[in-house]
């Protein structure tokens, strides 16, 4: 009985860790190039948002739909995004201020909002991602329901980690990415593109905040409720620091809180008496807590940190 | 113009480097007016002039980092736009910076292979590397982390990158200025070897001894402008000098006879045993003990990076001290304050003016009053008193003739040689015991090198013990009573003013004590 | 290609024009976005201005919804002039209102009007401790208090929802209709803050508080010891260190005057306007965060806090009134986010000089279209610049 609870919880730290993981995947490649984006609560309500349009409106073939759905969630998050990258990297605003900015404007009193107002999103999404019963194994004792009963996106995330971590450190592009996180100085002078790099990954890591406001509004809430995401965004962040800044590290953490933010509606199905406030507070709690360890003592060099992280990078400055 | 050779022995040259009026403008400021520059294939060519003068960003405009406002540049001959550092890659164009151009959490292979096209392979680059350096004799582990590499081997690894790019012509950015005299006679050699190879080597410098020793020629820059071209063969340091500063330079003589008596019954500072971390945490200042006495300099020298900053500011308590003490006027000091060090009248030049000694965007009464602030007669009780700030900062300004629209502009729009106006201004005027100055002539004009000395040598008169740390040997010598080595964090040696000659200084610089190699002028190899 | 160049001169008239320009581009942003979705932005805005100032009523109304904001706005702002980037208002607002509301209930009836002050010091001291939080772990331990500030938004939510539907405290209605519908409970009437006539106008007692607290905070920022330091501290820490500051008592100083700020804003949010506990009510406001916008359009000035907040008020009261199909929710969220970005773009234009250049390959022709900015003959050692007495250093 007990292992069991293990299990529904472990399972649902995948169903809610996977939009948590997508975040912060994309914040992670982001923050790489040395730009930091506090956006990613309102790039995901926009992603939410949109992914909620096209899934009430759009026709055809579920899976085609669903398709359409992701794409439109990526560009929505992406142009949010390319707000951020113009106002960081070419007019060279605060990086905090601007992230701050984004989502205000984005977020759930915001454009967000706003687009779902007028868009009428008021019942549950018609296309949703259902969860798999991958090779027929959902059944199979303990890995049954955590690894092969959960939804597409949960299993396009895990593709998405090993890309990007061999990205980030096997490859050339990454090995630019890196240099220009760290020493953007040393990069131009090697004849990498700094600008271009930055608003690549700017915009990249819109897309995966994109998907993970999808997974939102198409499976966790999949009835549209402004600001949805409750902060996931802010969690994402802070799971970068918790990742020391890589995709395979970032999952564990993504996992961790993915069941801290399970616990409220797991335990309340079973009738165990805690007040859902101080459930709900927990995500929070223990990211600062984290945040804390992870500031002080030995990981004090923040590991894995890009150097210029927040910096604007101007080459003629004297 | 006076100087300007061709040397037509050797044919018709096309020069591999050309520069034609080349103009750059910065917001208030021309960098570079109109300057010519060629240099030859397989020369080393020094460009020589003061900071300010324009050197670095004609270097960063062929290195294609800065685009020119006005001007051609021609390789070999040939007409050549640069647009990018890639292009001047591209164009065999590569260049060492002052501050290295490196990442420090990447490996050395890793950095060599940074921006090259193809797939990365790591072990792959791991091995061109290292066979690169066997080939140049310049040896260095690829798969060091740069941050665990000495200045010198770092500095390798930015030559090694432009040689993989088989780049024709080397811009070495004040390459000397982190190294010790014998590393630098390494690099000397290095640097003949590949101009040997029929590259060209440009040398940025404002060493007349390092030009002379080196370089086959010389292009001297002044006020943005190149004002000479020489060969070094027939020229003198004299005449280097003149050109570089625009007048006959006679070092001030009459500071330097006119000097303090040291009371070496009296020693202001002492320290005892000093310990200290570096900011990572590290031992950087491994037990120093020194006196200074009333009146004297005393010189701490060495490569920069060996405890000295550490040192200036543990004495300072701006730094935490791990063990050891520090006294002043005999009297042991707690040392987790500053406030208790500029209670006791310790003053501090910090290496970082800018950021550290002053506040670059707060106006300069306020700066003025950085450490007073608290007190009578700058404010009563919880508010300041505006006026008296005001008419403090007037009157300093005046006395020490800082150069400023207004008292309330801020710091950082005033020159370098008047930002440090203002924080000597400011650490001179409250009655010093002691004045602890790192680096205070660094990156200064030749004029306000000459206030700042002066005023050293102003305070030592007055009985002030003075403790000068300065990577500059020849500052030492011309100011110090005495001057300590520091090497590794502990001192390596101590010499009179008297006795101290350059190479035993150069050695103990580098840790060592005994003799070596000595620092010969090889006049430059024909070419 | 867009090069920006440093200004080597503040104008003072920037410190105006700048954050009055963001204001309008920002509306003429939302313009468009107004009619894209098929509305008329034109009778929007004019339902806005006449909403929120015209008609009968309207600018007490505004006044009242500029009251909390002003709180927040300063709250911000004092934090932001250190590069103390605390985004908790929202959460300081919410416990300055359970510890002002908790005073209110508990002593209201015995107290009377006394009780008043007594709210707003329970509101500050709320606050304060909340904010206290992250920024002891800045000081202590070094953790960025962007994150850990905005997470404790969520937990003060979170304890509000508590206090009134999961248990039966002190500010939970336990007759009546609360038996049925779990709500706040109603303060004696003699704890309500205090209305002025001024004319016609109603003006709130939160508001004049307000506005003299943004004038001590002025005077404290510009004229005494602590500004000194915050300025130092803002501008270079290793100075401030170098000079003997003591940068963490300075900084919790910092986050307990901007949580205390943010808390007298809950004080008055409960005596000027809900006098109960009302998480649904507080929660969708998002005070904390149009403070922010306000602090960056005043230009983190206390004083011109004041009058932009009444703009934001103007903004929220119309939102609120006008909300329907042609004017959904969220309008004012994005407008407001827009004039915020609006406002950081203006900043660069304040700091830099703006050039548009044409094609790389006209420069390198000794070009005469490109017409370069050399202010000044400046050779190296002519200081160049005039005189910033600057108000707002950011």
């Amino acid at each position: 009985m007990n292992s069991n609870l293990f299990i529904v919880i472990a399972a649902s730290a995948v169903f809610y860790g996977t939009p948590l993981l997508f975040a912060a995947m994309g914040e992670v490649l982001t923050e790489r190039s040395g730009v930091l984006n506090l956006g990613v609560e309102g790039m995901m309500l926009l992603g939410a948002v949109a992914a909620s349009y096209i899934s009430n409106t759009a026709s055809g073939p579920g899976w085609l739909v669903l398709v359409l759905c992701l794409l439109g969630a990526m560009g929505a998050a992406a142009c949010g995004a390319l707000i951020h990258a113009f106002a960081v990297i070419t007019l060279r605003v605060n990086q905090t201020v601007s992230g701050l900015a984004l989502t205000i404007l984005a977020g759930g009193a915001g454009l967000s909002s706003y687009l779902a107002n007028i868009w009428e999103l008021k019942d549950p999404a018609t296309h949703q991602f259902g969860k798999l019963d991958v090779f027929g194994l959902k059944d199979l004792p303990i890995l049954g329901p955590v690894i092969f009963h959960q939804t597409m996106l949960t299993y396009l995330s895990w593709v998405l980690v090993v890309a990007s971590t061999w990205y980030l450190f096997r490859t050339r592009a990454g090995l630019g990415l890196r240099a220009v996180g760290e020493s953007p100085q040393t990069a131009d002078s090697m004849g990498i593109n700094v600008v271009r790099t930055r608003y690549t990954h700017t915009l990249v890591g819109g897309m995966f905040a994109g998907i993970a406001g999808a997974a939102y509004s198409l499976t966790i809430v999949p009835t549209w409720v402004d600001g949805m995401t409750s902060g996931a965004g802010w969690i994402a962040i802070a799971l970068v620091i918790f990742g020391f800044w890589r995709p395979d590290l970032t999952m564990v953490g993504a996992y961790l809180f993915g069941a801290l933010q399970g616990l409220a509606p797991t335990l309340q199905a079973r009738g165990v008496d805690i007040p859902s406030a101080v459930l709900k507070s927990l995500p929070y709690l223990v990211t600062v807590v984290v945040l804390v360890i992870m500031s002080s003592g030995s990981a004090k060099r923040r590991l894995g940190a890009p150097a210029a992280l927040g910096i604007p990078y101007e080459r003629e400055e004297r | 113009m006076a100087g300007v050779t061709r040397d037509e022995t050797a044919g018709i040259l096309i020069p591999a480097v050309s520069m034609r009026g080349i103009t750059k403008r910065f917001p208030g400021v021309v960098a570079n007016d109109s300057v010519d520059f060629e240099v030859r294939a397989g020369e080393v060519h020094a460009l020589l002039g003061e900071n300010g003068a324009g050197k670095s960003t004609l270097s960063n405009i062929l290195a294609g980092i800065y685009r020119p406002d006005e001007g051609q540049l021609f390789l070999n001959g040939k007409l050549v736009e640069l647009n990018s550092p890639r292009s001047a890659i591209e164009h065999g164009i590569g260049m060492v910076h002052q501050h290295f151009r490196l990442v420090q959490t990447f490996s050395v292979a890793e950095n060599v292979a940074l921006g090259l096209p193809g797939r990365f392979s790591k072990r792959e680059a791991e091995d061109r590397v290292a066979a690169l350096g066997e080939r140049f004799g310049l040896p260095v582990d690829p798969r060091a982390l740069i941050w665990q590499l000495s200045v010198g081997e770092q500095q390798r690894v930015e030559i090694l990158k432009s040689l993989e790019r088989e780049a024709r012509v080397l811009i070495l950015d004040e390459p000397t200025a982190v190294l010790t005299p014998p590393e630098a006679e390494v690099l000397f050699e290095t640097l003949r070897t590949m101009a040997a190879e029929g590259r060209s080597v440009i040398f940025i410098s404002h060493k007349l001894d390092e030009v002379m020793a080196v370089s086959d020629r010389v292009t001297v820059l002044r006020d943005a402008t190149d004002v000479g071209v020489v060969e070094v063969s027939e020229t003198t340091p004299r005449e280097l000098a003149r050109l570089m500063v625009g007048r006959d330079v006679v070092f001030n003589a009459e500071d330097t006879l006119n000097r303090a008596t040291v009371d070496w019954e009296r020693v202001v500072l002492q320290t005892v045993d000093l310990r200290a971390n570096d900011d990572r945490g590290n031992p950087a200042l491994n037990g120093v003990s020194l006196e200074l006495h009333a009146g004297e300099i005393l010189g701490v020298c060495g490569v920069s990076g060996n405890g000295q900053r550490e040192l200036a500011e543990a004495i300072c308590a701006s730094r935490g001290r791990t063990g050891g003490q520090v006294l002043v006027d005999g009297e042991t000091t707690i040392g987790k304050d500053p406030r208790e060090m500029i209670r006791r009248r310790v003053s501090h030049i910090p290496e970082d003016r800018l950021h550290t000694g002053l506040a670059a965007s707060v106006s300069i009464e306020d700066n003025l009053v950085l450490k007073a602030y608290r007190a009578h007669p700058f404010s009563l009780g919880p508010l300041l008193r505006r006026r008296s700030i005001r008419s403090n900062a007037i009157q300093l300004v005046e006395q020490f003739g800082v150069k400023a629209p207004g008292t309330s502009t801020s710091t950082r729009l005033l020159s370098g040689g008047n930002v440090q106006k203002v924080l000597l201004a400011r650490e001179f005027s409250s009655d010093p015991v002691a004045v602890v100055a790192a680096s205070p002539t660094r990156g200064l004009d030749v004029g306000s090198i000459e206030t700042v000395r002066h005023l050293l040598l102003e305070a030592a008169r007055r009985g002030v013990g003075v403790l000068l740390i300065t990577e500059d040997l020849e500052e030492a010598l011309a100011l110090s009573d005495r001057i300590l080595v520091m090497y590794e964090g502990r001192v390596a040696g101590e010499v009179s003013r008297d006795e101290a000659d350059l190479t035993e200084l150069g050695l103990l610089m580098g840790g060592r004590s005994a003799v070596g190699s000595g620092a010969q002028q090889t006049g430059g190899s024909e070419s | 290609m867009i090069r920006l160049e440093k200004r080597v001169d503040a104008s003072k008239w920037l410190n105006f024009t700048v954050p009055v320009c963001s204001f309008l581009a920002a509306l003429v942003a939302g313009a468009v976005l107004i009619a894209s979705s098929g509305n008329d932005p034109f009778e929007a805005y004019s339902r806005i201005i006449d909403r929120s100032f015209t008609s009968e009523g309207a600018f007490a109304a505004t006044l009242l919804a500029a009251t909390p904001l002003l709180f927040t706005g300063l709250a911000a702002a004092a934090a932001f002039r250190m590069g103390v980037f605390n985004i908790g208002g929202e959460g300081q607002f919410f416990i300055g209102a359970i510890t002002s509301s908790w005073v209110g209930l508990t002593y209201g009836e015995s107290l009377g009007a006394g009780v008043i002050p007594l709210m707003m010091i329970a509101g500050v001291a709320g606050g304060a401790m909340w904010a206290a939080i992250p920024g002891a772990l800045k000081a202590f331990f070094n953790t960025s208090e962007i994150i850990t500030s905005l997470m404790l938004n969520y937990v003060a939510a979170s304890l509000m929802t508590y206090l009134i539907f999961n248990t039966e405290s002190t500010w939970r209605l336990t007759e009546g209709s609360g038996l049925m519908f779990p709500q706040g409970r109603l303060l004696d009437e003699s704890t309500f803050w205090p209305f002025s006539h001024i004319g016609s106008v109603d003006v709130p007692f939160g508001f004049w508080v307000g506005t003299v607290v943004a004038v001590l905070v002025w005077i404290l920022y510009r004229k005494t010891r602590f500004g000194f330091e915050v300025d130092v501290i803002s501008d270079a820490a290793p100075a401030a260190a170098y000079a003997g500051m003591r940068t963490r008592k300075t900084l919790l100083g910092v986050m307990g005057l901007s949580g205390g700020l943010a808390g007298l804003g809950g004080a008055s949010d409960i005596g000027d306007i809900r006098h109960l506990l009302d998480p649904k009510g507080l929660e969708p406001a998002r005070y904390g965060y149009t403070g922010i916008v306000i602090a960056a359009l005043a230009r983190l000035n206390p004083l011109a806090v004041v009058p932009v907040s009444i703009l934001m008020g103007a903004l929220n009261n119309a939102g609120r009134a006008l909300q329907g199909p042609d004017f959904p929710a969220g309008l004012v969220g994005t407008l407001q986010g827009l004039i915020l970005f609006f406002a950081l773009g203006g900043e660069v234009f304040a700091r830099y000089r703006v050039r548009v250049k044409r094609s790389p390959r006209a420069s390198a022709k000794a070009s005469s279209g490109d017409v370069a900015v050399a202010t000044g003959a400046g050779q190296t050692e002519a200081p160049v610049g005039s005189p910033s007495s600057g108000e707002v250093g950011t």
